[in-house]
């Protein structure tokens, strides 16, 4: 019936709101006060009235530097930068915090309408695990009163807190860190992208899966196969079949669906020579990739821990060391920004690269 | 010339009542491609969980006018961030006088909105079915009163054109 269903259903149309996404890659090359300004008009449509004519507003902070926006009930709107977390008043100007404009209960409830285009039910799967993503990639964080049924949250009322994280692209990172990550011969090595929350994971993984699927020819590596399992929706920046970020020539999405289920559906639907998946971390996962290794397939992955300790208490991630499954291990941190890549380890003979 | 204005008077009053006639027949046809339409939402949320914008866009696709429009509309304005029941609302008021439909109809249709997008599709899935039973109801019954209905019109309005030339003469 659901097969019968997708492809009846025409091919739907990419709606201009697609085109007024501005692809992170785009930010770059323009600059200036004009654009930063722009930038804010077009998050700011994501909220209710009140708050997007605050965010409208906003002239004193560069959008580009902007990575998070969030709201609570009864709290002060606040804008987080790589350094500093700014208050805003009603009118958009940075204050302090108890003339900052404090968002109600309505502006949570609307923003969450729009993100959700009036339509919970298309998003109720992501709702239960408390996030949505946005076209483009943009992720956004939802807690509030969750309803359980059976012991399985069933659905989310009364949001009390939202978080919208803007996602970048930051390319060039990527390119550095590659020679360290190949073995003799050209070979891609098993690699495992470790760092602490908002350190630039997904961004790296990001410009990796690129590099990897289009071929650096100055390295001397080949273009390759890579399937990626965009559980979260966050890596492609999937919307209505059509992904937001460039991620190569050669590189085939698998969009929304658990990485237990995902890896084995695409190695026996895809024949990947990488699969690359972002929050390596759950038991079912490991089983899983575990099944999908014996069939020679190179693994690209992240997971969270700020530094090797740290991993090998994670009883998943420290199975997963302990077998010797990755050849390599990038520690990522925020010391000089997000993105500072802390060390790159071959875990076969625990050097330093 | 009284000749000439005798047939006038008939053909206009004929050709207005001719015109009722259409737009009673009308009414069933539209209650039908609306059922159809809200069918077909009622599949693109259960089994695609198509967002709603999208979802409009594929009915007005697959709709004739007057539908057509109203869906148009409906997609515009969820794509401009208003929320389905407002959106819904608002363009009835704008765009009901297109249609043949009651205001008994409008009703029924109006229900659509309240709690559109706003449950998980098992929850949305009951409220369009049980919309969609109503409408088919009315449509039943508007099958039969309009045949009767149009019947009527088309010959009562050349008999008071008639009606008219003779009081006249």
């Amino acid at each position: 019936m659901s097969l019968h269903y997708t492809l009846s259903v025409q091919a739907p149309k990419i709606t201009s709101d697609l085109l007024n996404v501005t692809p992170p890659q785009r930010e770059k090359r323009l600059s200036g006060r004009d654009f930063s300004e722009g930038l804010w008009v077009d998050t700011a449509k994501w909220f209710g009235k009140d708050v997007c004519s605050v965010l409208e507003n906003i002239k004193d902070i560069s959008f580009s530097k902007v990575e998070e926006i969030r709201l609570r009930v009864g709290q002060p709107l606040m804008v987080l930068t790589p350094d500093k977390d700014y208050f805003i008043s009603r009118e958009g100007g940075v204050c302090s915090p108890d003339k900052a404009y404090l968002a109600s209960r309505e502006d949570l409830a609307s923003a969450l309408e729009r993100m959700t285009h009036s339509s919970v039910y298309a998003a109720e799967e992501d709702l239960k695990k408390g996030f949505l993503t946005l076209p483009g990639g943009h992720r956004v964080g939802v807690v509030g009163e969750t309803i359980l049924n059976q012991g399985h949250i069933h659905t989310i009322k009364h949001v009390s807190s939202l978080n919208l994280r803007i996602a970048r692209d930051i390319t060039g990172q990527g390119l550095k860190l590659l020679p360290s990550l190949m073995g003799g011969g050209g070979v891609f090595c098993h690699t495992l992208l470790i760092s602490p929350p908002r350190a630039g994971k997904t961004t790296l993984l990001r410009d990796l899966i690129r590099l990897i699927s289009n071929g650096v020819s100055q390295l001397g590596l080949r273009g390759q196969t890579v399937g990626v399992l965009d559980e979260r929706g966050e890596l492609a920046g999937m919307w209505q079949g059509v992904p937001t970020y460039d991620l190569g020539w050669r590189t085939d999405v698998l969009d929304g669906c658990p990485k237990a289920i995902g890896m084995s559906m695409m190695v026996r639907s895809m024949a990947p020579q990488v699969i690359a998946m972002d929050e390596l971390g759950h038991a079912d996962d490991v089983a899983a990739l575990f099944d999908a290794l014996r069939t020679g397939v190179k693994i690209l992955s992240t997971a969270h821990a700020s530094s090797l300790e740290e991993a090998r208490k994670r009883p998943t991630l420290n199975h997963l060391l302990e077998q010797g499954v990755f050849e390599r291990l990038v520690v990522l941190s925020r010391k000089h920004g997000p993105g500072t890549i802390d060390g790159v380890y071959d875990l076969e003979t625990g050097r330093t690269l | 010339m009284e000749i000439l204005g005798c047939v006038g008077i008939i053909a206009g009053c004929g050709s207005l009542g001719l015109w009722l006639a259409n737009r009673i027949r009308r009414r069933p046809v539209e209650l039908r491609e609306l059922l159809m339409a809200l069918a077909l939402l009622d599949t693109e949320i259960v089994w695609g969980a198509t967002p709603l914008p999208e979802a409009f866009g594929i009915l007005k696709e697959r709709t004739k006018e007057p539908w057509q429009g109203f869906f148009a509309e409906l997609q515009n304005r969820l794509q401009r961030g208003e929320s389905a029941n407002t959106a819904w609302n608002d363009t009835f008021l704008v765009q009901s006088s297109l249609f043949c439909l009651k205001n008994e109809d409008w009703q029924v249709i109006c229900d659509v909105s309240k709690g559109l997008g706003r449950s998980d599709r098992q929850e949305q899935h009951k409220q369009l079915e049980l919309i969609q039973r109503q409408l088919s109801l009315i449509k039943e019954q508007a099958g039969i009163w309009s045949e009767k209905q149009a019947k009527m019109w088309s010959y009562l309005g050349f008999l008071c054109g008639i009606a008219g030339v003779l009081i006249l003469i």
